[in-house]
């Protein structure tokens, strides 16, 4: 049953090796270019508190040279769901043409067929996702040791998240394809509907994952704690008054470079609420519970569904 | 062993608000081939997946070589060979890799009987099954289903897709697969005269009800067609059962179930052959359509 449930998803499962080889392809040769950068330009000995200003200068051009790559790097976030999605296929083609019929009446249940297939997919989305965390992770060892990992991009595709990410597409993908039965759209919608959630995700959810923390600190340099923090939002207050708010890490840097810089106000206040650089592990966990609670959920409802209404 | 292959009582099915089989009782005694007949819509798919345990009653019971196919499912799945309709396989599995599909999944699985049948038809094991022909493709599923040694094989319309060279050929198998060992078979299909060939008994199933079954030969005999001068059918309807009457200006036709052999002998007497038994249960009168007799006149 297991070698036949493999062969039924052997397909999907060379595809997404393939999404992982051009992954791979894009991120080993600029990793290793990166990783000697990085070295080459001593950045390592930047990194302690209070750098000179020649390190500042060093390290705002390594960033902005790999800004770009970063940038598009940021969308790989997107590769758990296509993923997740992909590795639904083989159980909804299964219902579209009908073929359970010839499954169901061989001499298993379709209990453990469904389960089975189901569960195979799971593990493929899991090593898949893995895989690509450890790339993803490995590719962005430079940047995370400047900026942190709190930065919506690097959060989502390092860490843990990524598995839970997949399993809730996967989840997503088999509900809605057990109930509709078609897999080009069961698929698209799926896919939508990942998008849709993982927005929301990185805007509100994870927000509210752990309790955010507040800052006040009077002009002058931003607290170290701050520099690898994901900031919620912030606001300057000047004599009382309200003068700047915001969200977002750009906004508070922004501002505060404005208002430090010499000749500024010197009453500016400012406050922001945060979560501190220490969380990641502590927010990756929960978060990665959550999704993985969800997409589980999704699938003991696709396969309930397939056994309770399918005949 | 039991002398009903599968009995039925008051079986029903019921999707939404719609019954698509109702108050089904009917059995099929073991060793018969039986030929599932009836207008498309009628409920013989429904009542073929209830029998093979794809689906659970709504009402009634229906108990399959003495057993429940849905509580009793993986006991009953090894004793029973299934082709769903329009045959379903994997279409990029190869021939071979679809028979190790059957021999894994398959406890009592034949390995021998389907390589030599693959091989009787000639289909080269390294073709994927979505490249083979409709004809070929039905053959490879029955192998599926033969090769499971079933004591029960269930067809849902396995001829309808197929031209009629591959029709005899798929028949001509499954009656050499019954001459081989102790099978009894169920095969539905709206193409009675491809079945008369086939099978000994009969099955109706017309708008979810059963409406008529037995063995063919007797249904044979019990039916005539009754040609006479124009009148009402309620003469002969005292005595017979009528299916369904038909007039022209000068004469009146009537199809018949005999209660005894005493006609009129106004009446001309004439045999029927299966199809227009059906036809005739199914409503359909060559001279314009008739209403389907009550119940109770069938019964």
């Amino acid at each position: 049953m297991t070698w036949l449930a493999w062969r039924l998803q052997r397909t999907e499962t060379l595809v997404a090796a393939g999404i992982l080889a051009l992954t791979a392809a894009l991120l080993v040769p600029t990793g290793i270019s990166m990783s000697e950068a990085f070295h080459h330009d001593g950045l390592g000995s930047c990194l302690a508190p209070n750098p000179g200003l020649s390190c500042v200068q060093k390290i705002g051009a390594f960033q902005s040279h790999y800004q770009a790559l970063n940038f598009v790097t940021n969308w790989f976030t997107l590769v758990p769901g296509v993923l997740g999605v992909l590795l639904a296929a083989p159980f909804i083609l299964d219902l579209e043409h009908r073929t359970y019929r010839l499954v169901w009446t061989q001499s298993i249940t379709r209990r453990r067929w469904v389960a089975v297939k189901l569960a195979l997919a799971g593990f493929a989305a899991v090593g898949a996702s893995a895989v690509l965390i450890a790339l993803i992770t490995w590719w962005r060892t430079p940047l995370t040791d400047i900026g942190g990992r709190l930065d919506t991009g690097t959060y989502d595709t390092t860490g843990t998240v990524a598995i839970g990410y997949a399993l809730f597409a996967l989840g997503l993908a088999a509900a809605i394809g057990a109930v509709w039965r078609r897999s080009a759209v069961s698929l698209t919608l799926a896919f939508v509907g990942y998008f849709a959630v993982r927005i929301v995700d990185d805007y509100w959810l994870r927000n509210q994952l752990a309790s955010p923390l507040h800052a006040t600190w009077r002009g002058g340099r931003l607290p170290d704690y701050l520099e690898k923090a994901n900031i919620l939002s912030q606001s300057i207050t000047v004599n009382g008054r309200v003068v700047d708010r915001g969200s977002g890490t750009g906004g508070v840097l922004g501002a505060h470079a404005q208002l430090a810089a010499p000749g500024s106000d010197r009453n500016a206040v400012f406050h922001a609420v945060y979560q501190p650089a220490s969380y990641f592990w502590t927010l990756q966990i929960r978060e990665t519970l959550l999704f993985t609670a969800v997409g589980a959920a999704c699938l003991v409802f696709a396969a309930v569904w397939t056994q309770r209404r399918v005949a | 062993m039991e002398n009903a292959a599968v009995r039925c009582e008051g079986l029903g099915k019921q999707y939404g608000s719609t019954w698509a089989l109702s108050d089904c009782t009917l059995e099929i005694p073991a060793g018969s081939i039986t030929a599932l007949v009836g207008p498309n819509g009628a409920g013989k798919t429904t009542l073929l997946h209830l029998v093979i345990g794809l689906m659970r009653p709504t009402k009634g019971s229906v108990a399959v070589l003495g057993q429940s196919p849905s509580a009793k499912a993986a006991e009953l799945l090894p004793r029973l060979g299934f082709v769903a309709q329009d045959h379903p396989l994997y279409r990029n599995l190869t021939v071979t890799e679809t028979l190790e599909l059957g021999r894994r999944l398959n406890p009592g699985w034949d390995a021998a009987y389907a390589r030599e049948r693959v091989a009787r038809l000639g289909l080269d094991g390294r073709r994927k099954v979505g490249k083979l022909s409709g004809g070929q493709q039905a053959q490879v599923a029955l192998t599926l289903a033969l090769a499971k040694r079933p004591q029960l094989l269930v067809l849902d319309e396995p001829v309808a897709s197929l031209d009629p060279l591959a029709r005899r050929e798929f028949l001509n198998a499954v009656l050499e697969a019954v001459a081989e060992g102790d099978v009894t078979v169920i095969l539905s299909s709206h193409i009675v005269s491809e079945l008369e060939r086939v099978c000994d008994h009969m099955v109706a199933l017309i708008q979810s009800h059963t409406r008529l079954a037995g063995p063919i030969d007797e249904i044979l005999a019990s039916h005539r067609v009754l040609i006479g001068p124009r009148t009402g059918a309620t003469g002969v309807a005292r005595v017979h059962d009528v299916i369904r009457e038909s007039h022209t200006e000068r004469q009146t036709t009537l199809l018949v179930r005999a209660n005894g052999h005493v006609y009129d002998t106004c009446w001309q007497q004439h045999e029927v052959d299966l199809e227009e038994v059906v036809l005739a249960y199914m409503g359909y009168a060559p001279g314009g359509a008739m209403p389907l007799p009550e119940p109770e006149a069938v019964a």
